[in-house]
């Protein structure tokens, strides 16, 4: 994962001369193509987001599976609990996702990856008000480490 | 009869619409002929108050009068027109014109400018939104009459607007947007209210700019069964919905629906959801209009083989929603929790697939004749959206088909839209791909008329 | 290294059979050079514009002018390739929508499955020249990111519809 996360940090880096796709071919095309159909139209090609109006996934997603309570908040916005991807398939993309756009600087702050049997406890129950956990989830966060901004 | 002659330096001067002149030498009068020793006039008077433009020559009328509107018509010789324009809005009073002879008609009487009211709604008028999607800030809602094929008037509905009605149909409610500048500018969301008797605008909430932008349903802006409550989705593309008081024309809340979409209204303080795992989700309100409860169904259609058309169709108990591949699944609304009724098929078993509804307004149910009228067409994935080339009847107690009528595409088009009017004698309204409408009976299937060149793109209709 | 594994066989089978994974991946780097990277923020489009491939707007008859093309497959609206745009650029003036939604399509001339983007171009009045609406894998409004009824031009500021255009981001696996 982490090897992974290298080499997609550097095919980031030197990213907007060369195609997205092609250069992350070697870390993991298919959690990549599921993040493409599924997740990247609206949360965008960095996982940026849109300031507003879609919150971003970088700099955020390794911050909420800090807790059980983030990770439990994130299996069941209604991206993840609605998407039509399986279990696994849901597992395998969010674990990219972090490791791609919000991999931890330190060794010590690396989060537990998904597994598709955590999913399954999760996601089906969906959240009834999203905007409200997220802000609880991410002042309870706060209170003990790095969080996500609230504010997007 | 005072027999003297106007001099031109007396008569009134010719003031065009605004300031041209303008001569009709076709007219004729036939009076002039017989007392004007060849030379004719012409009185044109422009109506609202607009100065009056006429021609006058040699007349020979007996009151001159300023105030009263009056028309008559004759013919003008050119230098006679040319030298009587006169600055003042001089009226002449046909009165004690020159009286009728036995061939000439008299002159028509003065009219008086008037805004039409509408009277009693029949239910053979329809509303067609005209989606107009080659300038789509600019739609509009159309009223037309089934019987006399006359149109009515217009509301304009602004961007991507929904369409609704209060309970008592007095009102033509309209979720949209406007731009500060026309096609560009600030966005501002707001929902306007439409007295239906006057299609004047009574009222407006402005929303914040998250209407759900998209193509027309009935549950795209929805009031409760009470009308005490108003119902708006937002899409941003987070999905949530608005509630509104209609009475204070404020806004009461905003309900987070995690990704489910569209205000499905149901009893005084019930609003339905349809979700993407192919549940309804249902939010009941309290008295003050905030939420009290929320329930998940569980899911009513597969959502993955064949997802339901969002376009549901009004029952007697509830909503109709037909599926791409024909199966019609009704859902009752009356009660706390919706009742979802086994699905029937419009289409035989070896048909499935072939023959499928689409367009954008996909089917139509007479509630008390209990029968569901749906647009058909040949093809495969990919097709929802195209049109009907027949449309198909159904009993909606028996689920058997009772008539299928092929609908003449060449000239029209196919049909995008259906609707039929609620009464024992009822019409049913098809749209077609050209904007044409057509005005079928309900019960044979013959088309009485078809309006051509109605709209750009009538993609809903509604029963005012 | 199973997925590049899934890739070769779908897609560069041939290619597979010739060069080490190493090379590959530069080689699938270069054919793939120049796709753009959806949705570019506007900093970065316009800091390409001088290479862009999608700078010119094709001349009339250009097969992206037709609803047919391939990469039309779920598009629905005005074609950017008619107003001033081409299959990958907004016209003009416009705004390019940061969401969109992304689908398939089959290009019958490589056999291949592209994922494309239909992002809409924003800020203007329709176009109103090349309307074209087809509905291969669109799915109605509570299948958000498969609907193209929603106006994605919704999160832009001035979210008035302009085009739309369909960009590849890649070879779809299967």
């Amino acid at each position: 994962m982490h090897g992974r996360a290298d080499r997609c940090q550097f095919c980031l880096r030197g990213l907007w001369l060369s195609s997205f796709l092609g250069a992350c071919m070697g870390a993991g095309a298919s959690p990549m193509q599921d993040y493409m159909l599924y997740c990247m139209g609206c949360h965008g090609a960095q996982a940026q987001g849109v300031p507003g109006k879609v919150p971003p996934l970088a700099h955020a997603l390794s911050r909420f599976m800090r807790t059980a309570e983030g990770r439990d908040y994130v299996l069941r916005v209604p991206g993840a609990s609605s998407s039509p991807l399986t279990d696994a398939q849901l597992a395998d993309v969010l674990n990219w996702v972090a490791a791609t756009f919000d991999a931890p600087e330190r060794p010590a702050d690396r989060v537990q990856s998904f597994t598709a049997a955590e999913v399954t406890r999760s996601r089906h129950s969906p959240l009834a008000s999203v905007l409200s956990t997220r802000t609880a989830v991410i002042k309870s966060l706060a209170a003990s480490g790095q969080a996500p901004s609230v504010q997007y | 009869m005072d027999k003297s002659t106007v001099p031109l330096a007396r008569a009134s001067r010719v003031i065009g619409n605004r300031g041209h002149t303008r001569r009709d030498f076709s007219a004729h009068c036939r009076i002039c002929e017989t007392r004007c020793s060849g030379s004719h006039h012409r009185l044109t008077i422009a109506a609202g108050g607009t100065l009056m433009r006429t021609f006058l020559a040699r007349i020979p009328f007996s009151t001159l009068l300023i105030g009263t509107a009056v028309s008559a018509t004759t013919t003008v010789a050119p230098l006679a027109a040319a030298a009587s324009q006169v600055p003042t809005a001089i009226l002449v009073a046909a009165a004690n014109a020159p009286q009728a002879s036995a061939s000439v008609p008299p002159p028509l009487p003065a009219e008086h400018l008037t805004v039409n009211k509408l009277g009693p709604a029949s239910p053979h008028w329809i509303y067609v939104l005209d989606e107009a999607v080659a300038n789509e800030i600019d739609t509009r809602l159309l009223l037309f009459d089934g019987d006399t094929y006359r149109r009515l008037g217009q509301i304009g509905t602004g961007f991507l607007p929904s369409v609704n009605l209060s309970p008592d149909h007095r009102t033509t409610v309209v979720a949209t947007t406007y731009f500060a500048r026309g096609g560009h500018g600030t966005r501002t969301d707001v929902v306007e209210f439409n007295d239906n008797s006057t299609l004047g605008k009574s009222g407006e909430i402005v929303i914040p700019p998250k209407h759900a932008q998209t193509l027309p349903t009935l549950f795209g802006v929805a009031y409760s069964s009470d009308g005490r409550f108003l119902y708006v989705p937002y899409v941003t593309p987070a999905a949530s919905f608005g509630v509104l008081d209609p009475a204070k024309k404020s806004v009461i809340a905003e309900i987070d629906t995690a990704g489910c979409v569209l205000v499905i209204p149901s009893g005084p303080n019930r609003v339905g959801s349809i979700c993407e795992s192919g549940r309804l989700l249902t939010v009941t309100l309290d008295a003050s209009g905030h939420e009290a409860s929320r329930a998940s169904s569980e899911p009513f259609f597969d959502a993955d083989r064949d997802p339901i058309f969002v376009q549901g169709m009004p029952t007697a108990d509830g909503y109709a929603f037909v599926s791409f591949l024909g199966e019609v699944h009704e859902v009752d609304f009356s009660r706390a929790q919706p009742a979802f009724r086994t699905p029937w098929s419009l289409v035989a078993a070896t048909d499935k697939g072939a023959w499928r509804p689409g367009g954008e307004q996909v089917g139509s149910i007479h509630r008390a004749l209990g029968r569901l009228y749906v647009q058909m067409h040949r093809g495969g994935e990919g097709t929802h959206k195209d049109g009907g080339t027949e449309i198909w009847v159904f009993d909606l107690k028996t689920h058997q088909r009772i008539a299928r009528w092929p609908t003449e595409t060449k000239q029209t088009g196919t049909v995008l839209a259906v609707q039929v009017s609620q009464d024992s004698a009822p019409i049913l309204f098809a749209a077609y791909e050209n904007g044409d409408i057509g005005v079928l009976d309900a019960l044979t299937g013959r088309v009485k008329h078809i309006e051509q060149h109605f709209s750009q793109t009538p993609w809903q209709m509604l029963n005012p | 290294m199973h997925s590049l594994d899934r890739v070769f066989e779908n897609s560069t089978r041939a290619l597979a059979k010739r060069t080490s994974r190493r090379s590959l991946l530069a080689t699938l780097g270069r054919m793939l050079t120049g796709a753009a990277l959806l949705p570019l923020l506007p900093i970065e489009r316009g800091a390409r514009a001088a290479t862009a491939e999608g700078g010119q707007t094709p001349a009339p008859g250009d097969a992206s002018q037709a609803c047919e093309y391939w990469k039309y497959c779920a598009i629905d609206g005005y074609l950017c390739s008619c107003c001033g745009g081409s299959s990958s650029s907004c016209p003009p003036g416009t705004q390019p929508s940061p969401i969109t939604w992304i689908g398939t399509c089959h290009n019958p001339a490589d056999k291949r499955d592209y994922i494309v983007s239909y992002n809409d171009c924003c800020g203007k009045v329709s176009c109103g020249n090349c309307f074209c609406n087809r509905n291969e894998g669109e799915r109605p409004m509570y299948r958000l990111s498969r609907n193209n009824d929603v106006n994605w031009c919704m999160a832009n500021t001035e979210s008035d519809y302009h085009c739309s255009v369909s960009v590849i981001l890649g070879v779809a696996e299967k």
